[in-house]
């Protein structure tokens, strides 16, 4: 039983041996001092012919259990010295997360058209679709057949720009798109109309060039109610559920009734303030049921059709949203200024 | 508008708050704000200048003697208006006014015992010249600030929309005032008895004046108004002048209607009401000479034009301290006359405006009675003679409201009877009927109210729109159209944003210099009214409003600019939306990191491939995958770095590297490279354009892609360099090898070198694939052999070996 004994304590011995090591040459040289060729273990086996035949057996049972062992023992041992050094080489190449990035910053987008999209997508959401128009305008579509006829004092709500090409001006408001749309295709209608409009005036809260969105919606048993609702839905939406919301009648000669429509002052919350000029409201957009001359200019019958329509200028609505304090900021260009912006 | 609450009053029963008044009148339609007359000052008295003598020892100082009636008070004033008799203001020690407490003060050797004061120290007005003279018949000795109501009567500012020129005047607002609250409006009507001894001679010769009347007053007393007239037109912002002129302006506030003043010894011969003859000259009271036209209204007598008719008057007939006899003339003029002269005059008066806005036409001789009983009264004139000419007679329109217009408009329904009551509260005299009501519409309406759906809007707003319950219509199904052209737009607009570039809006006019710089004919197309010449040329490309953002962002130092825009290019007969990018500068600014650990900074700067990929990769994005490009010869582009894009044979843009010398001279870096991108033709006629040469018509009208079965047999590769002359294009070249082999699927660019004696080499890495089987070596020798020949037989190559 000498064997078995000198075996038990090899497998003590290189048990102790094996934990030490920490590199893979050591490991390997230390695996042929045990398993190779020449290795102890072998040589124990070697011997196993001078063993009685009935210890062979058990004591070679045991022999290959420990070889078996060291066998798994070394493979571990191979495997964890191989994770320390990739580990270890990993660290070493550590980056600084904290580096400035390569790749291309996202642009920002401008906060006028972000503006403007974002309420077209509220509009296109609900069904309505997208009309468009030249912004070198017939005279008669801006004003004549939105029955706004020449020396008629409401000509002077809105200063026109007029150029060299007779019977055109740069349109003054989106309104004209009503006409276009009104005059190609039949009711139901219901579009809104996204563009840039043009009037001389400048000053900090006036543009010669500002955007404006147009709504139309013509259609049997369309009602100012009908309207109202459009609006909150929209107006809410924009600015919140808690908006209020006031209609004030006014006049614009292509609806009727008109009203201008008011929301609670988004700065001061209604206290008055100086965005609101101590009103407590703010002047949103213009609205009103299709003037029955209108839909006359344009062939639509009016004892059928009933229609609303509404406008707002872009430019009042992202200043308020965003507090710019002057118009002229929104067309500089200042990259320090546009790419404020960016995510909204 | 300005007018006092105090003055509605006299018309109309009312103790309301006036805020509250304000807010109603608001909710129903005319946009008002209400603000205080003034604020009380205490120790503030009426006194009358008894002598005014010049300072002896201080310039432009006057020594006055004032008295209260008993006590006399010494006061030293620079006001060159100050005048014995008058009543004016004193602030007596203990006043505080703008904020200075009032004491004696020595002018010289003289003590001043208090100031007399202006409008402006007052809190009235903003400037003014010289004192208030409150005229010779104001109480002397009592507390001012009561007797001018400061701080007691309130100012309603009203802004009247174009509808509604019946409510430009007290008479008109009172009206309005009395409907919303349910009140009686008062009427006071004039005692006048007008002679007829002296009838004028008046004929009117024109279409465009539908009623006239001139009164013949004589001997009255050009002077000072009266304390009480001139208080109300204080009030309304007006400045007193004299008592005949003063009136025409009061009546003119109270009721609406226009009045002119003639001085009658000016006159001679007859009055004509006529148009004008071309080329007449006129000078106004407003000191300028006027070239007037046919389609002028002119008021005239036998030699000369006295007025321009509904407008202004002459400086040849008008009524100063030595007029005797007066002509007074109340008219009403055709609107869209008094607009077009005053339009194209540019002369804006109180006259004009409410001309323009409609004045009523029945009422107009009660108002010029009214002004003939003040004239009588306070400028001891007498009516000797009258002249009518009413050849336009008003006859009241009648309009029918159906309660289920109202229904269909508003959504809501209003019963008939309370129809009724609302039409009559607002003087619409109007019956029930049976399937709703008819009005009869009074001349004070007679250009608002013209149809059905006028009336809605009355009963709407007196009702109260904002009151109404909204509903929620469902958008019809049957009217949607996918909104193809906002997507693409949008689509456009994003992948420019994702891909690094800033979005820019700039206007769409510019200034003839920039085409000069960059050598360009500037565009035809002009606004004749620009505000400023730098924004009057519609521009017909994108890129001369590029280039002002890049100089206005290097004013900030920012110099690494990549920018795009979507906006219009104007042209004669349509305007094009473009995509415009302008870049400048680093790509990226940021860190390379390498293995060996190092980082350094890099300086990704932005070349023409880099915008021929952006560009590229846009185009791909809408399903254009082969784009083609060919040098472009643009006079602001460097012509060896720039190129014309072509798809399908189409010119859908251009880009490249702005020319060096235009670089100079716009100050901008030589590193600038510009683009633009046809998306959109837009039509001035109703009809679309659907011309070839623009994206988003080609982007329509692309074929659906069909699916292609993937590859089932791998493919096999190989590297084959060519020696080709210096200038020779790569682009040819793996264009003809994709060209002249079917089996050469992919064909990559993998290195070009100079070679240095007028020659290049280019190596390309080619895939070959057949779609039925696997290629063999040797059939791959053999293609490839067969590819070469072919290539050196059309091309300028030869194999590298």
């Amino acid at each position: 039983m000498e064997l078995k004994k000198e075996l038990e304590a090899l497998k003590g011995d290189y048990e102790k041996k094996f934990e030490e090591i920490n590199n893979l040459q050591e490991l390997q040289k230390l695996k042929a001092e045990l398993l190779g060729k020449k290795g102890k273990i072998t040589q124990v086996l070697k011997n196993l012919k001078n063993v009685p035949p009935e210890e062979r057996k058990e004591i070679g049972k045991l022999a290959n259990q420990i070889k078996q062992f060291f066998e798994d023992l070394i493979k571990a041992k191979e495997q964890s010295i191989k994770d320390k050094l990739l580990e270890e080489e990993l660290k070493k190449s550590q980056i600084d997360i904290t580096l400035p990035p390569f790749w291309i910053e996202a642009g920002a987008p401008h906060v006028v058209k972000e503006t403007l999209k974002e309420i077209t997508d509220i509009f296109v959401t609900m069904g309505f679709s997208v009309a468009e128009g030249p912004e070198v305008e017939r005279e008669e579509y801006n004003f004549d057949m939105l029955n706004i006829p020449k020396d008629h004092p409401a000509r002077d709500m809105q200063d026109t720009f007029f150029i060299n090409k007779e019977g055109y001006v740069l349109r003054t408001h989106t309104s004209p798109v009503q006409i276009r749309t009104m005059l190609t295709k039949k009711p139901p209608i219901a579009i809104v109309a996204p563009g840039r409009v043009y009037r001389k005036d400048a000053d900090p809260t006036h543009s010669p060039m500002f955007h404006q969105i147009e709504g139309l919606f013509v259609d049997e048993n369309v009602t100012f109610k009908d309207l109202k609702g459009i609006l909150k839905k929209f107006l809410e939406t924009v600015f919140g559920e808690n908006i209020s919301i006031r209609l004030r009648p006014s006049y614009f000669p292509f609806t009727e009734p008109s009203v201008e429509v008011d929301i609670g002052c988004t700065v001061c919350g209604g206290e008055g303030c100086r965005v609101c000029k101590s009103t407590g409201w703010l002047e949103i957009l213009g609205a009103g049921m299709v003037d029955p001359n209108v839909f006359e200019a344009v062939g639509i019958d009016t004892e059928k059709y009933t229609g609303f329509a509404f406008g707002l200028g872009i430019e009042r609505i992202a200043m308020l949203k965003y507090r710019i304090p002057d118009i002229r900021l929104l067309f500089t260009n200042d990259l320090r200024f546009n790419t404020q912006f960016k995510g909204i | 508008m300005k007018v006092p609450y105090s003055w509605i009053k006299e018309f109309v029963d009312i103790e309301e708050d006036p805020n509250i008044v304000a807010e109603r009148l608001n909710e129903t339609g005319l946009e008002t704000t209400v603000e205080k007359f003034g604020e009380y000052i205490p120790n503030l008295i009426t006194v009358r200048i008894t002598s005014v003598k010049k300072h002896p020892e201080k310039d432009k100082l006057f020594v006055c003697e004032a008295t209260d009636g008993q006590k006399t008070y010494q006061i030293i004033t620079g006001a060159d208006n100050v005048k014995e008799n008058q009543v004016v203001i004193l602030a007596k020690e203990g006043a505080v006014i703008k904020g200075q407490e009032i004491k004696p003060v020595k002018f010289g050797s003289f003590e001043s015992e208090g100031m007399f004061l202006s409008l402006e120290e007052l809190g009235l007005e903003d400037e003014s010249e010289g004192i208030l003279l409150l005229g010779e018949d104001a109480p002397i000795g009592v507390d001012a600030s009561k007797l001018l109501n400061l701080g007691e009567d309130y100012i309603f500012e009203v802004e009247i929309t174009p509808n509604r020129g019946d409510a430009l005047s007290v008479k008109g607002l009172a009206r309005e005032i009395a409907a919303i609250f349910n009140k009686k409006r008062k009427e006071i009507n004039p005692n006048v008895s007008i002679g007829k001894e002296k009838n004028p001679q008046i004929s009117v010769e024109t279409e465009k004046v539908n009623r006239y009347r001139g009164i013949v007053i004589e001997n009255v007393e050009v002077k000072d108004s009266p304390f009480e007239i001139k208080l109300k037109l204080i009030k309304s912002g007006q400045k007193p002048i004299n008592n005949v002129v003063d009136i025409t302006n009061y009546i003119l506030l109270q009721e609406g209607q226009p009045l002119h003043a003639f001085d009658l010894d000016k006159i001679e011969g007859q009055i004509h009401v006529r148009n004008a003859k071309e080329g007449e000259v006129f000078v106004a009271l407003d000191g300028n000479e006027y070239n007037l036209k046919e389609t002028d209204i002119v008021i005239a007598d036998d030699k000369k034009v006295l007025a321009l008719g509904g407008i202004i008057g002459g400086e040849n007939s008008k009524v100063d301290e030595n007029t005797k006899h007066v002509l007074l003339e109340a008219a009403h003029f055709e609107p869209s006359a008094i607009r077009k002269t005053a339009k194209r005059l540019g002369i804006n008066t109180e006259s004009s405006y409410r001309f323009e806005r409609g004045v009523d036409i029945e009422s107009l001789p009660l108002a010029q009675d009214k002004a003939v009983e003040l004239i009588e009264k306070i400028a001891s004139g007498k009516p000797v003679g009258e002249k009518e000419i009413y050849q336009n007679v008003y006859t009241p329109k009648t309009i029918k409201l159906r309660e289920k217009t109202t229904k269909r408009v508003l959504g809501e329904n209003i019963p008939k009877e309370e129809a009724c009551e609302i039409l009559n509260r607002l003087e619409i005299p109007t019956q029930e009927v049976e399937d709703g009501t008819v009005s009869q519409i009074p001349a004070f309406r007679a250009y608002d109210l013209q149809r059905e759906i006028d009336l809605v809007e009355e009963v709407g707003r007196l009702k109260g729109l904002n009151n109404l319950e909204e509903t929620y219509p469902a958008v019809p199904t049957l009217s949607y159209e996918k909104p193809e052209w906002y997507m693409f737009e949008q689509k456009t607009r994003q992948f420019f944003l994702d891909n690094g570039l800033n979005e820019v809006l700039t206007y769409t006019f510019v200034g003839e210099e920039i085409y000069n710089k960059l050598g360009l004919t500037p565009p035809n197309l002009r606004i004749v009214n620009y505000i400023l010449k730098s924004q009057s040329v519609m521009r017909d490309n994108l890129t001369v409003s590029l280039i002002d953002v890049l100089k206005e962002n290097l004013r900030h130092q920012t110099k690494d600019v990549a920018v795009f825009e979507i906006s219009s290019a104007f042209f004669d007969d349509l305007e094009e939306i473009r995509a415009g990018i302008l870049v400048s500068g680093k790509i990226i600014d940021g860190y390379r990191y390498t293995k060996e650990k190092t980082t350094f900074s890099t300086d990704l700067q932005w070349d023409f491939l880099k915008v021929k990929g952006l560009l590229l990769s846009y185009l791909a994005s809408l399903g254009f995958k082969d784009a083609e490009l060919q040098s472009a010869d643009l006079p602001f582009l460097n012509r060896y770095e720039s190129a014309d894009i072509f798809i399908d044979g189409k010119n859908v843009g251009f880009f490249g590297k702005v020319h060096p010398k235009k670089a100079e001279e716009l100050k901008i870096p030589k590193n600038t490279y510009v683009g633009e991108l046809k998306l959109k033709p837009v039509s001035r006629e109703l009809q679309p354009l659907e011309k070839e040469d623009y994206l988003f018509t080609l982007y329509k009208r692309r074929k659906t892609p069909a699916f292609q079965p993937l590859p089932k047999f791998p493919p096999v590769k190989r590297d084959l360099a060519f020696e080709v002359p210096e200038d020779f294009e790569v682009g040819k070249l793996i264009h003809e090898i994709k060209n002249s082999c079917k089996f050469a699927k992919k064909v990559k660019l993998f290195d070009v070198y100079y070679l240095g004696n007028g020659k290049k080499s280019v190596a390309v890495s080619v895939e070959f694939n057949a779609d039925d089987r696997n290629l063999s070596d040797e059939e791959v020798n053999s293609i490839v052999e067969e590819l070469i020949k072919e290539l050196e037989e059309r091309l300028d190559v030869k194999l590298r070996t």
